[in-house]
């Protein structure tokens, strides 16, 4: 509750501000309710549209402002027998039929497909597409992803359209990390109500391992014509590539970067004839997570070289190559390579 | 895209809240002190001008110190924070401030749903068709406020958010209308609506003094609005007894002790009833007014005949409102309650020393021997043979105003003659008395109805005779007979008054007199009596309150059930609307039997029908065909329906066989 860095926690008249964007609905969610709600729902296919049986729907706290503001408008109606005032009471519950009705109708029939998911780092965030498709003549307003508790959107989706959204989660450990159960919710119109629905989709995102700190020389390796490869590398461009976390900076191609807001690095072909077989046996140390992350920084190194290397993994090897593709064929094997992480997970 | 952090307020979040807020208190103006509008008006240009110039809102010290002063404010300028309009002062220097430390998404949407309260605390002060017409505009723009201000994405443009707002209003029109026939009515006040202090009053006071020029005839206000049943009476003889002035102390006329409630006097009904409805507008203090001489009123635990005839609300709380009543009246009656000795002693004290020379004159006719019925017709000659004049604008009288009137300035209206009448007759032993009240009235040819406005206010004499009771005496039909044939504004033509009285601008007020009657009764005054009538009339005989409670219940369900069958209807039928893709979606459904699901949307119709050939290997060739067809129907040109007609064809005899699972394994 010592949330002293929101300029808004001084505040002394009102609840923290966080408090008004959670519903009664997500609170309701964290607890068995969802759990009870999700009984037995078996996985949804990769594109599935949304039914009127798996939509919920509860009002916000803000339709509880809004509920507490009718009843007392209908005890001075009573009171003072104000036909305007039945009149106006009266409207505002149309209203909020209405605005429960435009919510759910907001959900239904959205049409849900996977758009794929990068893979990460592990450190990183795991982010798993999915589309939004409005097969209506009505734009549908304000739909958010949740998942894990943080919500990602909102989005509007016009009608006969298609938009992207992505779900976020943390991506703790190397290894296929598998979709959690996610929710589609809206708001719209108005904030009173809350529609949502839960989805589990069987997707999966790659987790890389986390490269270690640059600085780890690769051991001796088998073809080498010169010693200074690095500098050498330096010399001859070869093309770019995207950036990952820990590439040399230097490196970065920036004015392509100002061009087109993509983060590349520039690759060189200097060491061309120069080829590593990354071996796991000869990365240092004795946990085998901390040896796959050594083998992630040395794939990453070596492809920033340009230099064409190969992976030695125990019953694993992964031929020598080169280019983008190559690398994240050789950081998807360190990924899901086996031997410690599933036992120890 | 990242995780939503609650999103600040904008400039356009910002022009939406001010402007929601401030209309919302529009309709409180006029009832408030000016400083409190000022202060609405200047708290949203701070806060817009805050936000454009990165001004930093008020810490709080300084807002604590804000709303204190406020709140002073409203108790300095009221005494109090009771009461409609003293909490509706407060509301407004609240929301005031609230609008300058508005920062947050959440801040924004409670102001709207706090407007939507604003306004509907000003519907209990007026409830005029402009207050309503007003209603359905605020409610619009401030659902739209709702719909965009609750957004946590950026804003919608304004037309496609107020284009949501009508939609959802459209639908909330059903459920009001429902809900206002249906839920039970209580028997509240007589008919709603307590009025703003200050407000109205322009009408009869309970006080006469002829002496001082009377504002009143001036006054275009409507007082009370009457509906007849059947055939109304002629002009001349409504008289709509008000308060009864009984108590002369040489200048003023006072009700005095006339004034008891605890039974109502008796009274002998002559000639045919008149039957008639009257619609009381608010502001006169606490007077309801009937023809001369009611006989049967309804609500008569609310509505009681005083000792001197009038018919006046029993508890102060039905004072000075709205009312809506029905009367039997007799135009022909005879009184037969005598005064009691006392009363008989007031009614006939004229102050020692006043009006000496009235008294004088008075002695003389009595002494000529004239007596009872006579002496009244020789005080009535009186006005016709001396020069006597009907005016609104009267010299002001000085220390003995009835002797002055009668023998020097011998010009007046209703008052003066009904105040000089009386003290002759007082004079002559015979108890008198002034009766206040309205006579005429303009009947609206659209409506079928009555006005009698304030400019209709009149005065008359009442005399006891011993043989026929009380006798209504008009003085003013002596010397002005139009004035009573044809009712105030013929008398007066030429004042102010008059002006709107001819030709369209006179037709237009009545059609707009008769909205806002029709308004009043049936909008406004739909209470406990009214909807028990009007839900006979629906087939509801005496329902009971749970009953009508559970009808309207069931009614909203059945709205809702109605939207949504509208809406999966509505949904259905907007995607066939090509028939290109009618004809591809019955091959799709057709295929679906087979468990071949439909196509993705990233599935191209060929990648489909590849997808079905795999799967009804038997049909692969027709299935390729009729994709073929699609794409050609769809994206081909296309003379004459003729790739049209052909994919409809093939998807008619497209009848796939079932593909038997032992011949495939034996393959």
């Amino acid at each position: 509750m010592a949330t002293s860095a929101s300029p808004f926690s001084k505040r002394f008249a009102f609840p923290k501000p966080q408090a008004a964007t959670r519903s009664l609905a997500e609170i309701l969610s964290k607890g068995r309710l969802a759990a009870w709600l999700a009984r037995g729902r078996p996985s949804d296919p990769p594109s599935f549209v949304l039914g009127r049986r798996r939509i919920y729907i509860l009002p916000t706290r803000f339709g509880l402002a809004f509920g507490g503001v009718v009843l007392a408008m209908l005890f001075a109606s009573i009171n003072y027998s104000a036909s305007l005032g039945f009149a106006l009471t009266f409207l505002l519950v149309g209203l909020g039929v209405a605005m429960l009705h435009h919510c759910h109708a907001n959900l239904l029939g959205l049409e849900v497909s996977f758009a794929g998911a990068s893979p990460v780092f592990a450190g990183g965030e795991a982010r798993f597409r999915l589309r939004l498709s409005n097969p209506g003549r009505v734009p549908r307003y304000e739909i958010a992803l949740g998942a894990e508790g943080r919500e990602f959107g909102p989005v509007d989706v016009p009608a006969g359209e298609s938009v992207v959204i992505a779900f976020g989660v943390p991506a703790t450990r190397r290894g296929r990390l598998e979709a959690p159960r996610f929710s589609i919710a809206t708001r719209h119109p108005g904030a009173l109500f809350r529609a949502w629905t839960y989805a589990r989709m069987d997707i999966a995102c790659i987790v890389y391992p986390e490269p270690a700190p640059p600085g780890i020389p690769r051991p001796a390796t088998r073809t080498e014509r010169g010693s200074d490869t690095a500098e050498r590398g330096d010399a001859d461009f070869a093309g770019l590539r995207n950036a990952l976390p820990g590439d040399p900076p230097r490196r970065i191609a920036w004015k392509a970067y100002a061009r087109t807001d993509d983060l590349l690095l520039k690759e060189f072909a200097g060491g061309g004839d120069r080829v590593d077989v990354l071996d796991y046996d000869e990365a240092p140390g004795n946990d085998p997570e901390r040896r796959l992350s050594v083998l992630a920084r040395w794939c990453l190194d070596a492809a920033t070289e340009g230099v064409s290397f190969g992976l030695r993994l125990p019953g694993q090897t992964v031929p020598v190559g080169s280019g983008e593709s190559h690398l994240h064929r050789c950081l998807e094997a360190l990924a899901l390579f086996p031997a410690a992480s599933e036992d120890r997970q | 895209m990242s995780a939503v952090t609650p999103p600040v307020s904008t400039r356009a979040r910002l022009v939406w809240s001010a402007g929601v807020v401030v209309a919302a208190s529009l309709p409180h103006w006029s009832l408030l002190p000016a400083w409190l509008p000022a202060l609405l008006l200047a708290a949203a240009a701070w806060r817009l001008a805050a936000d454009r110039f990165g001004w930093r809102t008020p810490g709080r010290a300084l807002r604590i110190v804000l709303a204190a002063a406020a709140f002073s404010g409203v108790i300095a300028e009221f005494r109090t924070i009771n009461g409609v309009i003293a909490g509706s002062a407060l509301l407004v220097a609240m929301v005031a401030l609230k609008l300058v430390e508005t920062r947050t998404h959440r801040d924004e949407v409670l102001l709207m749903i706090i407007s939507y309260f604003l306004v509907f605390a000003s519907l209990l002060e007026h409830q005029s068709p402009l207050v309503g017409a007003y209603l359905i505009v605020f409610v619009l723009v401030t659902t739209a406020g709702l719909v965009q201000l609750g957004r946590g994405g950026p804003l919608l443009p304004s037309a496609r958010t107020l284009g949501v707002a009508a939609g959802l209003l459209v639908k909330a029109v059903p459920v009001m209308l429902v809900l206002f026939v249906l839920f039970p009515r209580l028997p509240g006040p007589l008919w709603a609506l307590p009025t703003a202090p200050g407000s109205g009053a322009t009408g009869l006071s309970d006080s006469m003094t002829p002496g001082d020029i009377s504002h009143l005839v001036l006054s275009d206000e409507i007082a009370f609005r009457v509906e007849f049943e059947g055939e109304p009476p002629p002009l001349g003889e409504l008289y709509w007894r008000g308060p009864v002035l009984a108590e002369f102390d040489g200048r003023t006329w006072t009700r005095g002790f006339a004034h008891r409630l605890d039974e109502p006097p008796r009274v002998e009904y002559l000639g045919a009833p008149v039957e008639y409805r009257v619609l009381l507008e608010p502001g006169t203090p606490g007077w309801t007014f009937a023809l001369d001489m009611p006989r049967s009123w309804s609500e008569p635990g609310r509505l009681v005949m005083a000792s001197d005839y009038q018919l006046v609300a029993r508890t102060r709380r039905d004072r000075g409102r709205r009312l809506d009543y029905r009367v039997v009246s007799h135009t022909r009656y005879r009184t037969l309650e005598p005064p009691g000795l006392y009363e008989r002693h007031r009614l006939t004290y004229v102050p020692e020393g006043s009006s000496p020379r009235t008294v004088a004159l008075v002695a003389d006719w009595k002494a000529q021997g004239l007596a009872g019925e006579a002496l009244i017709r020789r005080a009535l000659d009186h006005f016709t043979r001396e020069p006597f004049r009907y005016t609104l604008r009267p010299a002001r009288l000085g220390a003995q105003p009835v002797d002055e009137f009668l023998f020097d300035t011998r010009e007046g209206f209703c008052e003066h003659y009904a105040s000089a009448l009386a003290i002759m007759l007082r004079a002559a032993g015979m108890p008198a008395r002034v009766v206040t009240g309205y006579h005429g009235g303009e009947r609206n040819g659209f409506g079928g109805y009555y006005v009698v406005r304030q400019s209709d206010a009149h005065a008359w004499t009442e005399v006891w005779l011993e043989d026929r009771g009380w006798v209504r005496i008009d003085p003013t039909a002596a010397i002005a007979p139009e004035r009573i044939e044809r009712g105030a504004a013929s008398a007066i033509a030429g004042l102010g008054s008059a002006i709107g009285r001819v030709g369209l601008i006179r037709t237009m007020r009545h059609l707009w007199d008769t909205f806002e009657m029709r308004w009043y009764e049936v909008v406004v005054g739909y209470g406990q009596a009214s909807q028990r009538m009007f839900l006979e009339r629906l087939g509801f005989v005496s329902p009971s309150a749970a009953r009508l409670l559970g009808t309207a219940a069931v009614a909203v369900a059945a709205i809702l059930a109605l939207l949504t069958i509208g809406h999966a209807l509505g949904s259905r039928m907007r995607r066939v609307h090509d028939p290109v893709v009618r004809a591809f979606d019955r091959f799709v459904r057709r295929l679906r039997r087979y468990g071949i699901r439909p196509p993705a949307p990233h599935e191209t119709p060929s990648a489909f029908a590849e997808r079905a050939a795999l799967a009804l290997p038997g049909e692969a060739a027709a299935v390729r065909r009729i994709a073929a067809a699609y794409l050609a129907a769809r994206y081909g040109p296309d003379r004459n329906g003729h790739a049209l007609r052909r994919l409809e064809a093939l998807v008619r005899h497209f009848r796939p066989r079932r593909p038997r699972r032992p011949a495939h394994a034996r393959a």
